[in-house]
């Protein structure tokens, strides 16, 4: 007994010693290191290095030959993406009200214009340049603008598809629009700017007088801008969609691996937004709790809808990477007779953009879904799963008609034709990028054990892609792990009946459910029951 | 426990199994609580090992680049070289970079407006003064200038005069005719200076005619140098004209009609250049000859603008006057991918100055179509093929002296200027590589 004693106190004194540093370990916040990026660097990254060591990858090699995907490494055993500093579920998992979707982020109305805004920097970094300002509040703000002979265009955009990031799940910063006047801006003390020159210069009311004389003005002789309030915390850097913080024990996963990182390059194929990139995002390290923690923002969307740098929409954007080897190497040998898709739409719209200069460049003629590229070739982007697909798929679909003109009021188009047109095309692609996604998977979810019975939504089915009439739902039923089957299920209803004895005594039961239309056979959901009801979901990547 | 017992024990748990599915819905589940399958997160490797060690040497690159792209953004690099740059023009200098025909050696120098320098651009629009420098390591050296008006008395009329130093340092040589042979590498150095008087009248933006006045003094170094050998040892013994240079007077009538869209990326449109020429040879100089020149080509749309046959014919010859004589360096010269009057015809496959004659015949046909666009940046593929051969006189020419050399190319271009020429071309004596910053017409 004594010797169980002493043995018992070593262990225990151990342990403590063990844990005292790790208890104040764990209690230090870590030091995030700043990782840099721009626009030239993830050109050169992601078009040019990535492209070329990805194809030393032997791994890529045998998952391409053998056709193996990458499962998303961050999906719970519901097949979902609980709520981290990445994502929170918004929409998708509730449906948000009309004030909410309208909010977005919005924490207030936008610059307080009871004082001159006092401008402290100009803003040259990125595509779309503009000024930070401090209002009466003392909130600051980041103003962008609209391209001569673009009103609405850039500003309008940016404000919408920020609700829309928003309510899908993404940490974006507040949009509001904002109109002014020049009386309504004022040059603060320190302020300067980096002009076309590239070098500093004080910011000086010619300065200011000369940038504003470049701005298109709305009918009331105001500007129009897109106000970005400042979020709080400490800058580190940017997001990478590759790699995760190796410090940040919130932050397990690589970034490529992320269902949500993944998904992104569904979301911009939504909204068009090509301009999706690892320096369109933000980290930004808030203390909560007494701890340092990063928060990861998505930003810049004035690229989204017909927008882009410089006015409407370039024609090739959405259909190629900025160097896109692929479709340059199938140019090249089709001899200049393949006419790509593209430039067959830009063909068909008389090589111009929409006459309404708010919209830009965007239609769903020629979108495909499973073709849309973002400017960048993120492998994250390329190695999204079909259950990755049919997650984001998920969301979008779950978003109304009403909901889409709610977030697109937010940009306050003062064209009613423009906010029927957005709305429109948005709902259009939204059921585009939905019915396709719901091919690639079994478009199965909510599932619940009632009443002896096994219940589930038939999303493609509720959304009227498919006509329920003609499909079937079939399952084969095994022990988790084992190959041998148990039992064979069949219905024409969303709804499967279980025998009880397979989740009796402690039991686990797996369903292999599939939707059989004609000579068709969907991919798998794997259902697995016990006696807990529905124990884990999950669609085949 | 008897049988009887453990067979009630079961049947209970059925019948609570069977209550449980039987019941009302299981108690609502949060499904997006963090509970993962294989327990908490854990990250998996990007690449295995073996990968990642392939990939550590270009590691090594990208990190002295990314640290240099995040520099040149975060400090306005870019920017500030092009306020440099057209500072530097307003001023009326403008650094110059390109490659040199005979070797991808870089062609650095500038060119200084002097009117520009003096601040008088704007009171005397018209008025032209230039001085211009390039230099090529242990290549060439050239220095350019012109003085005139482009406009005389917002007429067409145009007057200029011009003076142009040429140094090339390896000028090759491999006889003349069209059967000579490429063992026969000799060079000679070269050094050319022109004096010039250009007077001239534009009928419209697509019609001028110049005639010019010229002086020109040909000084050449014979020896043998980088592996090619002594001129005047390899050919020993051969009638070569012009063996030792010499001065001469030429006067010269140019008409020119252009009707590019864009003389880089030409989609549509032609030129006509035809030119009537006399040398005569100074003092004791033999050189007295009439050149005759056709150069055109044409551009046809195919269906699309991304589609473009280019095809261009040039043709010289060099007619003797009174038993005079044509010097070697004022025949025409085939060979290598530019296309200018100080350098060989494009004729891709061959060597630069590969061929020489008194009379040459050269067809160029490419089909350019779009591979690549990006906002203003483009790039074209071409498929070419040229076809030439150079010959003396009319009664020695022969279909089967003409050569061929076929190939493929990349231009890429930004806003319609070629900024980069990648190109490959192979004939009979083999395969010759290009990397210029201007296509060949």
């Amino acid at each position: 007994m004594k010797k169980h004693l002493t043995v018992n106190s070593l262990v225990m004194t151990v342990t403590m010693i063990l844990a005292v540093p790790m208890v104040s370990r764990a209690s230090e916040s870590p030091k995030f290191r700043e990782r840099e990026t721009t626009l030239c660097k993830d050109v050169f990254d992601q078009n040019i290095y990535y492209e070329g060591v990805n194809q030393l990858d032997l791994g890529r090699w045998g998952r391409k030959i053998f056709r193996k995907e990458i499962p998303a490494a961050n999906v719970n055993v519901f097949d979902e993406v609980p709520d981290s500093s990445f994502f929170t579920n918004r929409h998708g998992r509730r449906r948000l009200s009309n004030e909410e979707l309208a909010k977005g982020s919005a924490e207030t109305a936008g610059p307080d214009l009871s004082a001159p805004m006092k401008i402290t920097k100009g803003k040259q970094q990125g595509l779309h340049p503009g000024f930070f300002i401090e209002d009466a509040k003392g909130d600051r703000y980041c103003l962008k603008f609209d391209n001569e002979g673009s009103l609405e265009l850039a500003t309008a955009a940016e404000v919408a598809a920020s609700r829309f990031y928003h309510a899908i799940g993404y940490h974006v910063p507040q949009y509001t629009v904002l109109r002014f006047k020049a009386e309504d801006i004022t040059i603060g003390e320190n302020a300067y700017t980096y002009d076309d020159t590239g070098f500093r210069k004080k910011m000086t009311p010619e300065i200011l007088e000369q940038y504003l004389s470049f701005l298109p003005v709305t009918e009331d002789g105001e500007y129009l801008a897109s106000a970005s309030k400042i979020v709080p915390g400490k800058n580190v850097g940017h997001l990478s969609f590759r790699s995760r913080r190796q410090n940040d024990p919130e932050d397990p996963v690589n970034h490529r691996d992320r269902r949500e990182i993944r998904a992104l390059s569904v979301f911009s194929a939504w909204l068009n937004n090509n301009d999706i990139r690892e320096s369109n995002t933000l980290e930004m390290a808030v203390t909560e709790n007494g701890k340092t923690v990063l928060k990861r923002y998505l930003f810049d969307f004035n690229s989204a809808f017909g927008a882009a740098a410089g006015g409407a929409k370039p024609p090739m954007f959405g259909h190629e990477y900025a160097i896109d080897y692929g479709e340059i190497t199938k140019a090249v040998f089709a001899l200049g007779f393949w006419e790509k898709p593209w430039q067959e739409k830009w063909r068909r719209a008389r090589e111009m953009p929409h006459k309404s200069p708010a919209i830009g460049y965007f239609s769903n003629d020629q979108f495909d879904p499973e073709d849309h590229k973002a400017q960048l070739p993120y492998e994250a982007f390329r190695v999204l799963t079909n259950a990755d697909g049919f997650w984001a798929a998920k969301i979008i679909a779950s978003f109304t008609d009403e909901d889409i003109r709610t977030m697109v009021k937010a940009g306050r188009y003062s064209r009613p034709e423009d906010e029927d047109y957005l709305v429109q095309t948005l709902a259009e692609r939204r059921d585009l990028i939905a019915k396709y996604w719901f091919s690639k998977a079994a478009p199965l979810d909510a599932f619940e054990v009632l009443n002896g019975k096994l219940v589930f939504k038939d999303l493609a089915v509720r959304h009227g892609f498919v006509d329920g009439n003609t499909i079937r739902y079939v399952a084969e039923v095994s022990r988790p792990g084992k190959k041998k089957k148990i039992a064979a299920l069949e219905s024409r209803e969303p709804s499967l009946v279980l025998d009880p004895s397979w989740t009796a005594e402690g039991g686990k039961a797996e369903l292999r459910i599939r939707v059989v239309c004609g000579e068709e056979e969907s991919p798998y959901v794997k259902v697995v029951l016990g006696g807990a009801g529905v124990e884990g979901v999950r669609h085949e990547d | 426990m008897t049988r009887k017992c453990r067979n009630i024990i079961r049947v209970a748990l059925v019948a609570v199994g069977i209550a449980a599915f039987a019941g009302a819905s299981f108690a609502q589940q949060d499904t997006y609580a963090p509970v993962y399958p294989n327990g908490p997160l854990k990250a998996k490797r990007l690449k295995d090992p073996v990968s990642s060690l392939l990939e550590l040497p270009f590691r090594l690159v990208k990190w002295p680049v990314d640290k240099s792209l995040v520099y040149i953004d975060n400090h306005h690099v870019a920017d500030k070289a092009i306020y440099i740059y057209d500072r530097m023009k307003e001023y009326g200098f403008t650094p110059h970079l390109a490659f040199t025909d005979s070797a991808i050696l870089p062609l650095m120098g500038g060119n200084a407006d002097l009117v520009a320098v003096a601040r008088q651009k704007e009171d005397y629009p018209d008025l032209i003064a230039t001085a211009s420098l390039r230099y090529a390591m242990d290549n060439r050296f050239v220095v350019d200038s012109e003085i005139g008006a482009q406009r005389i008395g917002e007429t067409g009329f145009h007057s200029s005069g011009t003076f142009n130093f040429d140094h090339r340092s390896r000028e090759p040589f491999y006889g003349i005719g069209p059967d000579t042979s490429l063992g026969d590498s000799s060079s000679v150095r070269m050094e050319t200076t022109t004096l010039g008087y250009n007077v001239g009248y534009e009928f419209s933006p697509t019609l001028d005619l110049t005639g010019t006045f010229e002086f020109k003094e040909n000084q050449l170094k014979h020896r043998a140098h980088k592996g090619k050998g002594d001129m005047t040892e390899i050919f020993a013994g051969r009638d070569i004209p012009g063996l030792y240079g010499g001065e001469e007077l030429s006067w010269k009538a140019v008409l020119l009609r252009d009707t590019r869209d864009s003389h880089d990326e030409a989609t549509r449109g032609s030129y006509q250049k035809l030119t009537f020429k006399f040398t005569e040879g100074v003092d004791s100089g033999k050189a007295r000859f009439f050149t005759y020149q056709l150069d055109t080509a044409k551009y046809f749309r195919l269906g699309s603008p991304r589609r473009v046959l280019a095809v261009r014919f040039f043709g010289e010859h060099h007619d003797e006057v009174n038993g005079g004589e044509i010097p070697f360096y004022d025949m025409t010269r085939l060979g290598g991918m530019g296309s200018s009057q100080r350098t060989s015809e494009t004729f891709r496959a061959f060597t630069y100055n590969r061929f020489y004659g008194e009379s040459a015949l050269l067809f160029n046909i490419e089909y350019r179509y779009a591979i690549w666009e990006y906002r203003d940046f483009r790039m074209n593929a071409a498929v070419f093929l040229d076809e030439g051969q150079t010959f003396n006189e009319f009664s020695a020419f022969k279909f089967s002296d003409f050569r061929e050399s076929y190939g493929v190319g990349f231009y890429v271009s930004h806003s319609k200027h070629t900024v980069l020429n990648i190109s490959v071309a192979h004939g009979d004596e083999g395969t010759k590589f290009y990397v210029k910053n201007k296509v060949a017409f």
